[in-house]
């Protein structure tokens, strides 16, 4: 395991764009992209990487969020659910309640990051195992979710919301893929640059060495399960908008796609190695893949197990790196 | 040999004459909820038989259920240049991102058994509901003898389907004063394993149940193993809704405790759905509202559905 040591920050700009152990999938994600230009036309288009990167918006977000907590060797189960809970106060306030649209942000974001720092108190307060903390908070979310609207979907956002998803300004970049785009930038140097990014490492490489290296272990794990709850309300107002509507049974199984990018990204699910660069190419990965299996008109069973080869194969090529 | 050149030179002869006749709709893009349902795979074998006939591609996307999922989906299917956009909703809220992105590209959107408020399509292609659905509850309250305890099993809620089938059997339930309905459940994904257990709980909760309508096929069967399971088959009439195949097929032996369905003309909504598309196209007037019937489906008639899908 990785100490606190060994990734001491060191400001060269080689550094800054050395992916740290995501070459690896920096390369697949290459062939993937060249293979998809030789077999359809319609891949290699600036308009079909645009809507790529309107088709990873929410999935980046949420990863990045769990790229922090897995970096601490934990999990966090309930994003997917954290996410439609997101999506329902943010409706709830802002439809229901009338109150304008920045006021029912704020509230979205502030009942995800409740979820997240209740799982964190359940985590370093009660010891209670971080699989199981977020089980139950997934289960919570999702039901508090079903209860603002009693099951129902809502509509009626102001036109600029879903324009926001729609319109490209410059010809190029929605509102939403420009948020996702400041996360990725802003996790990316916090996570290399400051401290507290550097503590993750050190916690998820051996908690017990990180506080007695002076950490506050505790503190550090509770806000990183409020960063990725917050994550995950934020991605559920980026799908409001590129949906319209909020409806409480969405992002079933999201934590799962947020899991297998990080994965692909080559964190390690014990902690202490990878990070958002590996992440972003992860989330990029399961993006084009998609997109270029619905390009090539393969049947979605088919995609299923494509997909799943394609987790199997990036983890199977980090274990055999590691091993040399 | 001889034969595929034959067809080879059929086809190609088809896709000339149907190319010339219409406004050059070569490729039809068809986005659908979800496969695992027979109702859409029904819809969906519709629009491809029907279009192999026509000489058109057809393109299918699954969305499993996910209204994002979707929305990408359809981002795909315009870049791959369709030149007609069949579009069933997925989930509740029945997005109107994909018709907007639709009429940005200029190509007809036909909207098959839901409909996005505010963004509607070309015509809006479903069964009448209300009075299928009446037409169901109608005839379980007959079998009991105009009396009784009624359960509803309810599909997701807040889609389409779900209120019209309900606001119809409501009616066949208000009409018969000696009937009363004591359970309602609603489902996530009208699914046969939620039919069972909703089904379960319901005979627990009111042992006296003589009447369950589920909103769909693969509810009512999964409530009727668990009324054959608990032995009340004697007790218990069950009514469906859809004319599933296994539905059909289970009707059709005249068992019990699961009676009565409504069949959908699932088939025929993907020929009228490829129809309206390429009349849309060639920039001739389709109805707002198209609705092909659903047939009241007992053991009587079950048989011949199940050798020939609507």
């Amino acid at each position: 395991m990785a100490g606190p040591s060994e990734h001491a920050p060191k400001r060269s700009l080689a550094e800054l764009f050395n992916l740290r152990g995501a070459t690896g999938p920096l390369i697949g994600l290459i062939l993937l992209c060249v293979f998809l230009t030789f077999a359809t036309d319609s891949f290699f288009q600036l308009r079909n990487f645009l809507n790529i990167l309107d088709q990873i918006t929410v999935l980046g977000i949420m990863a990045v969020g769990m790229t922090f907590v897995i970096l601490i060797g934990g999990i966090d189960l309930s994003v997917g659910s954290v996410l439609a809970l997101s999506m329902m106060v943010l409706g709830y306030v802002n439809i229901e309640a009338g109150m304008p649209m920045p006021v029912a942000i704020f509230a979205a974001l502030v009942a995800s990051a409740v979820n997240g720092l209740i799982a964190g108190v359940l985590i370093t307060r009660f010891n209670v195992p971080s699989f199981i903390a977020t089980l139950a908070m997934m289960s919570i979310a999702r039901g508090l979710a079903n209860m603002i609207t009693n099951g129902s979907q809502l509509i009626g956002f102001p036109l600029w919301f879903n324009l926001s998803a729609i319109i490209r300004y410059g010809g190029y970049i929605t509102v939403t893929v420009a948020i996702m785009l400041a996360v990725f930038a802003l996790a990316y140097l916090y996570q290399r640059y400051r401290y507290g990014g550097r503590t993750l490492y050190a916690i998820g490489g051996n908690p017990e060495v990180a506080r007695l290296a002076g950490i506050n272990v505790k503190r550090n794990t509770m806000l990183a399960y409020t960063f990725c709850s917050l994550m995950a309300g934020l991605a559920g107002i980026m799908l409001a908008a590129r949906l319209d509507a909020v409806q409480p049974s969405s992002g079933i199984a999201y934590e799962l796609d947020a899991i297998a990018a990080v994965v692909i990204g080559g964190t390690s699910l014990s902690g202490g190695t990878g990070g958002i660069g590996g992440t972003i190419v992860g989330v990029l990965i399961i993006g084009v893949l998609r997109n270029g299996l619905n390009l090539l008109q393969v049947s979605p069973f088919l995609q299923q197990v494509v997909i799943g080869l394609v987790i199997v194969l990036a983890v199977a090529a980090e274990t055999f790196r590691k091993r040399r | 040999m001889k034969t595929t050149l034959k067809l080879l030179v059929a086809s190609a002869a088809m896709t000339a004459v149907s190319g010339a006749a219409m406004a050059e709709v070569e490729k039809i893009g068809l986005a659908v909820p979800n496969l695992q349902a027979d109702f859409f795979n029904q819809i969906k074998l519709g629009v491809e038989n029907y279009g192999a006939e026509k000489g058109i591609e057809v393109i299918v996307v699954d969305a499993k259920n996910d209204t994002a999922t979707q929305v990408s989906q359809v981002q795909d299917l315009m870049t791959q240049g369709i030149d007609a956009f069949i579009y069933i909703p997925a989930g509740a809220a029945a997005a109107a991102v994909p018709t907007r992105l639709a009429r940005a590209e200029g190509i007809p959107v036909i909207n098959v058994d839901r409909t996005p408020e505010g963004a509607p399509g070309d015509t809006f292609i479903a069964g009448e509901s209300v009075e299928s659905a009446y037409a169901v509850c109608d005839h379980i309250i007959r079998l009991q003898g105009g009396e009784g305890k009624i359960a509803i099993i309810h599909g997701q809620k807040g889609t389409t389907p779900e209120v019209d089938r309900f606001t119809g059997c409501k009616r066949a339930i208000d009409e018969h004063d000696g009937v009363e309905l004591v359970a309602q459940q609603w489902s996530q994904q009208w699914s046969p394993d939620e039919g069972f257990s909703i089904a379960q709980n319901m005979m627990q909760a009111n042992p006296d149940i003589t009447m369950i309508f589920g909103q769909a096929d693969g509810l009512a069967m999964g409530a009727a193993r668990a009324i054959e399971g608990a032995g009340l088959s004697d007790q218990v009439v069950i009514g469906g809704y859809d004319g599933d195949v296994a539905a059909l097929e289970y009707l059709a032996e005249c068992q019990g405790p699961f009676w009565v369905t409504a069949t959908q003309s699932t088939q025929l909504m993907g020929r009228l759905a490829v129809d309206s598309a390429l009349a849309v196209a060639a920039g001739e007037s389709v109805p707002e509202r198209q609705i092909p019937d659903a047939v009241l489906t007992t053991c009587a008639n079950a048989k011949r559905f199940v050798a020939n899908h609507p």
